[in-house]
């Protein structure tokens, strides 16, 4: 998961590297990652969200499609 | 507490207080448990993608959010300075600690300097997107990749 400027930057990117552009998340979008996965991860208790809630979870902030389904291995 | 929650928890404090991650003597000695306990905690902290460690067993590489190899993601929190694994553990570092940070990253395309303040109520408004390149379905097929 990688920082650009601007979505023109990352089909350069892309382009350069032959790779299929993919999802672009907001920085508001990740925030809510960034505290849903490690708000707790220093605790005794920590623990990966598993896929139904990593499912509710990106559904809640607006990632949706195949791309963010995390498939049967709990994420 | 069981092995694997203290070999976790001692492995995260040594880092926040230290920003490197500690070698597998240092956890031994601290949580009293060998350092074959120790390697297999690791792996079953890796298998609940808590940890992720070298080829060696018992080097660590990653304690998402903290990267132990230096990055381009640098996390400043009071005067420390952590390396993050990716843009998500970016800003994970601040959410884990409940502190405010700054983090100094960059386009990965233009290689522009990307400065991104961020308090208690989240990241300060700052032109840039964040790619995605692999599916969450992959994300651990090859984490260093992703």
């Amino acid at each position: 998961m990688l920082f650009f400027r601007s979505e023109e930057l990352v089909k350069e990117w892309c382009r350069e590297r032959g790779l299929p552009q993919r999802p672009l998340v907001t920085l508001d979008q990740l925030w809510q990652l960034a505290r849903a996965w490690y708000k707790d991860r220093l605790t005794p208790e920590a623990r990966r969200p598993m896929g139904n809630e990593m499912r509710e979870i990106f559904t809640r902030i607006g990632l949706e499609g195949p791309f963010w389904d995390p498939g049967t291995r709990a994420g | 507490m069981d092995i694997d929650t203290d070999a976790r928890m001692m492995v995260s404090r040594w880092i926040v207080e230290t920003t490197r991650a500690p070698g597998i003597a240092q956890v031994a000695a601290r949580t009293g448990h060998g350092a074959d306990g120790v390697r297999e905690s690791y792996r079953r902290l890796q298998d609940k993608r808590l940890l992720v460690v070298e080829s060696d067993g018992e080097t660590i590489r990653m304690a998402p959010p903290f990267s132990a190899v230096p990055t381009q993601h640098r996390v400043h929190v009071g005067p420390r300075e952590y390396f993050a694994n990716c843009a998500w553990d970016a800003l994970g570092i601040p959410a884990a600690l409940g502190r405010k940070a700054t983090v100094h990253s960059r386009c990965e395309q233009s290689f522009a300097p990307l400065t991104i303040e961020v308090d208690e109520s989240g990241p300060a408004s700052v032109p840039c997107v964040i790619h995605f390149a692999v599916p969450a379905a992959q994300w651990w097929e090859d984490i260093v990749f992703t």
